[in-house]
């Protein structure tokens, strides 16, 4: 690739990636690859990077030097934090104020605008909702090298367009985010895991946190007071451990993330091919799966697409997919998506070929 | 053929309205503001409203949509003239107890959807103080909230999926009950987005279920500035209640002798809260909110006995906008957002403002998001007041700005914060907003003139703006 202006090149941590240390680098960086036409490749922990079929990047940009606490408001329940740290991190400082920003539990190296813009969640979504429900704010830089800034820094917020909410689960096509705002939530000090016999037991109490499912049992995540838990445990018959135990996710040559219809969910589980490993979220309609070998998902795709719900290749080895579509069919209103990234990043240069249709 | 024959033959002359007393009906929302609505229609599904966009993309005429009327912000107001489209008539419910969702109507009632949904032990969250008269398709526009967002979230976060009508009259059903939907959010983008993207025929909402137990509480404060100071300690304190409602006196006083409610009318504020969940927990929430009311002053806490006591105190709260047609013809209602740890300050701050101008001010709010509603009951036949309660309105919205705060916590834009728009966000900001309305609503009929202010598109992001249209032209 040709040499990097001089006002880049300091940014430069190994041949081919810089590491911006400001929102105004990260506009450099794009204005550089939009004008030259290179393809960009943004790099959190990189927990995450096994999603849609992009090309081979020129350039990778590394948001490890993108990681500082702008603001932490524990009485607000907010927190303002640069795209590149690490959720582990972050979810260990707001735990010393008994707070939570609600990210995916057991995380590895994810950031937290990798966790954003690849749209994970937490186990605990049921009952706490998804990544999207707890962005505030956010400030990104668009393949142009425009900084912009969405929401606000509130709990409640309708001034103007929701920026932020359109960065979840965009893989960055309409700019990389460089900090974000997320609503806290409170951690009550009590918490405890309960096997149940199956998923159906669950009903018992009103709304626990999370009730997954793999491959060995069905457990319920309940918190609270120390009498809810009490009472909580009782009522769902016992065998409770202290605390929670969040199980891994899943890995095999090919990852997937089966979405359908909650009440689609015990339907899909009993569709998996045995081989399969997987985590089930009861209530919110999420799995997620990892498999030594692809055969099997075209026929549970087809089943899931005809229930209203997608199967998505969220990894897989090199050439491995052999003409299966990462993410299956196109989403309706393509053309307005399409539409959408040429506003934001003309060159199409961050990530491209990450999102459904090849965009 | 005129852009009237072709919408009579779409929609059937019934369902079009043109005589200028209905057209006058049709032409305000809520707000303080009034538009000319050249026509009203009443589309019965979304391939009769993509009838209406199309012929309103041929006839270059603005569309815009509405629902109950209930907005605030002049955002169902036809000011640049153009189509009223009612989707009143769209109004069926279907439940699906399986995925605990609806695919709804968007002229359904907010009321009439958890009513429905009640005898499945379901409820819709989103709960606006107009819920009896608002309908879901103006929820999502304007994303709306409701005392029952404070621990659920406003509209957006209900809302699993949409059958929108989009530029071009294309009917999309964006989302649905699978979670994580692929590609970007152009769901999560049209809720809040007032009408100036697409019309939005029918939600699929999520329906939660209706609480195991509840406690409702009213706390009496002596002053404003200590019930304020209770809801900052309670979200402190590791909770979010399901509700947290701020009344200061002069509006505890109005609700009282309009409803008799047996309100507290001696205290300076009256805090309702409300705890829900299981009944362990709802105890031991409750008992931390009174012990910390106490400690601030508190002179009564008052628990619901039963759910007609709970109605009761709700129904003080609902029914406070109602109660100010006794002071004065016309009332000027804000909907700013501060941080929840800016309360104190910025609620003396609005006291202040008020007292300067010689208005009668009055607070009803939902305090544990820190969304005020100062509320300026007044006679609008009155030039100077008129002039008086803007000027005060604009100072009481930069003081929430200054500390940390946004334009609309609930209500949305439209016209009447659409100029202040420049004050909380950059030239670049601005232009990225209107490249979003740009891409999705092309030829630009949709609601046109609200949200974003004239010239917020840039040229390029050198700063060169686009020269500033004339007040009233559309592009």
């Amino acid at each position: 690739m040709k040499s990097l202006p001089s006002d880049l090149a300091r940014l430069a941590t190994e041949p081919d990636t810089l590491a911006p240390e400001s929102a105004e680098d990260v506009s450099s960086i794009l204005r550089h690859a939009s004008k030259e036409g290179l393809r960009v490749q943004v790099r959190g922990g990189g927990t995450r990077s096994g999603f849609g079929a992009p090309p081979t990047p020129d350039l990778v940009m590394s948001m490890e030097n993108l990681t500082a606490v702008e603001a932490y408001e524990p009485d607000d329940l907010t927190l303002v934090v640069q795209a590149g740290a690490r959720v582990d991190d972050v979810e260990s400082t707001l735990i010393e104020h008994n707070q939570t920003a609600v990210l995916p539990e057991r995380p590895g190296d994810s950031t937290v605008g990798g966790v954003i813009a690849s749209g994970a969640s937490s186990f605990k979504r049921g009952r706490l909702f998804g990544t999207r429900e707890r962005l505030l704010e956010a400030t990104v830089v668009t393949g142009d090298g425009r900084v912009v800034r969405g929401g606000g820094r509130v709990v409640k917020n309708v001034t103007g367009y929701d920026l932020p909410r359109l960065m979840v689960g965009a893989f960055g096509s309409l700019g990389v985010i460089v900090s974000v705002c997320l609503k806290l939530w409170p951690a009550p000090p009590d918490r405890a895991t309960v096997t149940v016999d199956s998923p159906e037991a669950a009903a018992e109490v009103a709304r626990p946190l999370a009730v997954l499912q793999d491959n060995e049992s069905t457990r319920v995540y309940v918190w609270g007071t120390a009498a809810e838990i009490e009472a909580q445990t009782a009522k769902l018959g016992g065998g409770a451990e202290a605390g929670h135990h969040w199980p891994a996710g899943p890995v095999d040559r090919f990852g997937w993330s089966l979405r359908v219809p909650p009440a689609n969910l015990t339907g899909a589980i009993e569709r998996l091919p045995t081989e399969w490993r997987y985590v089930a979220l009861h209530g919110v309609g999420e799995i997620r799966a990892a498999s030594p070998r692809i055969d099997g998902a075209a026929d549970l795709r087809s089943w899931a697409e005809d229930e209203g719900g997608r199967l998505v290749v969220t990894d897989s080895p090199e050439g491995g997919l052999d003409g299966f579509d990462p993410w299956g069919r196109p989403p309706p209103g393509i053309e307005f998506q399409k539409r959408l990234i040429a506003e934001f990043d003309p060159a199409r240069v961050i990530n491209p070929g990450r999102l459904p249709g090849g965009l | 053929m005129s852009y009237l024959e072709a919408l009579r033959g779409a929609l059937g002359e019934a369902n079009v309205l043109e005589e200028p007393v209905e057209l006058h009906l049709f032409s305000k929302d809520a707000s303080l503001l009034r538009g000319q609505a050249n026509v009203v229609v009443f589309p019965q599904d979304a391939d009769q409203v993509s009838e209406v966009v199309k012929i309103a993309e041929a006839h270059k005429v603005p569309i815009v949509a509405r629902g109950a009327g209930t907005g605030l912000t002049a955002g169902a107001s036809p000011t640049e003239g153009g189509i009223v489209v009612v989707t009143t008539a769209i109004d069926s419910i279907e439940i699906d107890l399986e995925n605990r969702s609806a695919w709804v109507g968007a002229g359904v009632i907010n009321l009439d959807l958890s009513a429905a949904a009640a005898p499945h032990g379901l409820h819709f969250a989103p709960d606006p103080s107009s819920q009896s008269a608002c309908t879901i398709g103006g929820n999502v526009a304007n994303n709306s909230g409701g005392p029952h967002c404070l621990a659920e979230g406003s509209t957006t976060s209900h809302v699993l999926g949409l059958e929108v009508v989009l530029a071009g009259g294309e009917i999309v059903r964006l989302g649905g009950n699978a979670p994580d939907p692929i590609g970007l959010d152009l769901k999560g983008l049209i809720v809040g987005s007032e009408g100036t993207l697409g019309i939005v025929t029918k939600a699929l909402v999520r329906l939660l279920p209706l609480d195991p137990d509840v406690r409702t509480m009213l706390l009496a404060f002596p002053t404003v500035e200590s019930a304020a100071t209770t809801v900052s300690q309670v979200i402190s304190a590791g909770m979010v209640p399901a509700a947290l409602e701020l009344m200061d006196q002069r509006m505890v006083q109005a609700v009282e002798n309009w409803l008799q409610a047996g309100l507290p009318v001696d205290a300076a504020a009256v805090l309702l809260a409300e705890v829900v969940g299981e009944t362990e927990g709802v105890e031991a929430e409750a008992e931390i909110i009174a012990d910390l009311g106490r400690a601030n002053g508190a002179t009564s806490v008052e628990v619901a006995r039963d759910e007609t006591h709970r109605a009761t105190l709700w129904k003080g709260r609902k029914s406070a906008f109602g109660a100010i047609a006794q002071l004065a013809p016309d009332y000027y209602l804000h909907d700013a957002v501060v941080p929840r740890t800016r309360l104190v300050e910025t609620m003396s701050a609005v006291y202040e403002i008020a007292d300067r101008y010689d208005l009668t001010m009055l607070n009803v709010f939902h305090a544990g998001d820190g969304n005020l509603h100062p509320l300026v009951a007044f006679d609008a036949s009155d030039p100077e007041t008129n002039r008086k309660v803007h000027e005060a309105g604009d100072e009481i919205v930069a003081i929430c700005l200054k500390n940390g705060g946004a334009l609309s916590g609930e209500h949305g834009i439209g016209i009447e914060k659409r100029d202040m728009m420049r004050t909380t966000f950059t030239e670049l900001d601005l232009d990225a907003q209107a490249r979003l309305k740009e891409a999705v609503d092309p030829s630009g009929v949709f609601n046109p003139s609200k949200v974003l202010p004239a010239g917020s598109r840039c040229f390029d992001f050198g700063g060169v703006r686009r020269k500033e249209l004339p007040e009233g032209v559309w592009v």
